[in-house]
């Protein structure tokens, strides 16, 4: 068993691994977790969520960018696949249930895969639809999700115009569910005209608005 | 509304404005392939898959609302299809362009065994060689459209595949981009030998190197060195305008744009995310400055908050030092209202005019 000393130690290093987005010692730290241990589940909160925190700041102080981004989730993901199949049960609560897509008509979801990347980092259990989703495809996942929030994406004008029949379908379904809108072409003021719940202008503030919408 | 007569046709206005003679009103720039298919009852997909009839129906269109320069054909996926991929055509309410299906590169080795394309065969160049022949018989000017260096190589691997290389495998990248470079520079060539230099204005566009995917320091290391290579190889062929739709956020790529050549005078379109003073700082005393109307406010703003846009944007821009034309910030968005199309064309009429 690991002093406490030790254990902030590893954990910072891992915090340090995936903001530098190195895969292979992320990978390594993560099994020192074991090998010593120490908590996975708090290695995976302080550790693993604690760095991409990090790194969700450094790309909103724009020292990191899409490129920084995806790799430090491919090194927080190489750290979660050695820790997953060592969390308890009870450890596997989270923090809400997202299901997100890029809506029909839009093949551009690198903005989505961000999205993805920080609510997963936050604890939350995602499920993603993928790219050009038809509007009865979102009203059918969520029915069987059965998930908080559905966020909506969308890089197109064009295909933008297809998030108002989209968040009406789904509220039809189930007036409780919240959804979530984002990407280049929408704002505040289209988001609320379309009847979404909020609108995040980026992937960091989408985790942030999520929550606040869940309470 | 009856507009004030023109007192130069479309060509003479265009041609003065590139040899910087005084022109009667600001002219009226299309990007507008998806709104013209709407307008004339067509698939937007044939705007794509028909040099004739998208010719046709931009032809139309333009007549109808009072554009300027002529009908144009290309799209933002460029690359995927010419380089071995697959791509689809647009279909339903929501799809604006063609879209990639499989790219043609997939995995690092597919790399090395890449093949530049044959410019006369590959993907939609025979299509596109039909189209500007259809220009070359009207006497618009002849475009060649495709992406710009950096662009088409996240067309070849996709766009997150080229950003984790940049940081893990930055050779590969660059054995892209030479290829991406390369081809263009052919793509420009056969076009050049085909309708003459003094005819073509090459259209490069850059949505993937916006800042909402990279650095300007990304930017200065992967993208520009190479649109600075295609550009003086492109210019040395005798073309005399190139014309950049620097699209999206890039703002903070503008002092890099700004050492790109795009001949005398070059041919700058930005997005509304640039104001007018940072397009006059950077490119006024080198390009038209073509935009930047957001297509937000054309899709789904009153005709009232649209033609305010539009007249202060032609305040502001107007006067810049080689000139500017109006046009949306990127593709003007297919379900536009028809009445906000020709706002745009009045806010000319009122406001466009040099005494």
């Amino acid at each position: 068993m690991a002093s406490e000393e030790k254990t902030r130690e590893i954990l910072k290093a891992i915090q340090d691994a995936v903001v530098g987005y190195d895969e292979e010692t992320c990978e390594r730290l993560c099994s020192s977790v074991l090998e010593e241990g120490i908590d996975p589940h708090r290695a995976v909160v302080e550790g693993l969520t604690g760095g991409m925190e990090r790194v969700g700041e450094l790309y909103n102080s724009q020292e990191y960018f899409v490129p920084e981004l995806l790799l430090c989730a491919d090194a927080l993901n190489a750290g979660l696949n050695v820790l997953k199949p060592h969390l308890k049960i009870e450890d596997a609560a989270r923090k809400g249930k997202l299901l997100i897509g890029v809506v029909e008509g839009d093949i551009h979801d690198i903005g989505k895969n961000l999205v993805r990347i920080m609510f997963e980092a936050a604890g939350w259990d995602v499920y993603d639809l993928g790219n050009n989703v038809k509007i009865e495809r979102f009203v059918e996942e969520q029915k069987k999700a059965n998930t908080d929030i559905v966020a909506l994406s969308a890089l197109m004008t064009t295909s933008m115009l297809a998030m108002p029949k989209i968040i009406g379908a789904l509220k039809a379904q189930n007036p409780g569910v919240k959804v979530l809108v984002g990407g280049a072409p929408l704002s505040q003021e289209i988001a609320q005209r379309y009847g979404a719940d909020a609108y995040a202008p980026d992937a960091v503030a989408a985790v942030k608005r999520a929550a606040d919408l869940i309470g | 509304m009856s507009m004030r007569p023109d007192m130069m046709s479309n060509k003479e206005r265009i041609d003065a404005l590139l040899k910087g003679r005084p022109i009667d009103r600001v002219p009226h720039f299309p990007f507008i392939p998806g709104f013209c298919a709407r307008n004339v009852g067509y698939p937007i997909a044939v705007m794509y898959s028909d040099a004739g009839k998208s010719f046709d129906a931009q032809q139309k269109t333009m007549e109808q609302y009072g554009f300027d320069w002529g009908p144009l054909y290309g799209y933002a996926s460029y690359g995927t299809w010419e380089f071995g991929g697959t791509i689809k055509m647009p279909e339903g309410d929501y799809e604006q362009a063609p879209a990639h299906v499989t790219f043609p590169v997939q995995s690092e080795a597919d790399v090395a065994g890449l093949q530049l394309p044959d410019v006369k065969k590959a993907g939609c160049l025979p299509t596109a060689m039909a189209f500007s022949h259809l220009q070359e018989k009207s006497d618009t000017p002849i475009s060649v459209i495709c992406g710009g260096n950096f662009t088409i190589a996240g067309n070849i691997c996709s766009v997150e595949t080229l950003c984790r290389w940049m940081l893990k495998k930055p050779d590969l990248v660059h054995a892209l981009l030479r290829l991406a470079t390369d081809h263009i520079v052919d793509l420009v060539r056969y076009w050049v030998e085909t309708f003459g230099a003094d005819r073509v204005i090459p259209q490069m566009w850059e949505p993937s190197a916006a800042n909402y995917i990279l650095s300007p320091k990304q930017f200065e290391r992967f993208v520009l060195p190479y649109l600075q290579e295609s550009s003086e190889k492109i210019l040395a062929m005798g073309v005399k305008h190139i014309l950049y739709h620097i699209c999206g956020e890039q703002n903070a790529n503008l002092p890099y744009w700004a050492q790109v050549p795009m001949g005398d005078p070059g041919l700058a379109s930005l997005g509304e995310e640039v104001d007018a003073d940072t397009a006059i700082k950077y490119f006024g005393d080198t390009c038209v400055i073509i935009g930047n109307i957001d297509g937000k406010v054309i899709l789904e703003g009153t005709p009232e908050s649209l033609y305010r846009l539009c007249t202060e944007t032609i305040a502001k821009l107007k006067h810049a030092p080689r000139g500017y034309m109006m046009c949306s910030g990127c593709e003007l968005p297919p379900a536009s209202p028809p009445y906000n199309v020709y706002v745009m064309r009045k806010a000319i009429n009122d406001a466009g005019w040099y005494e």
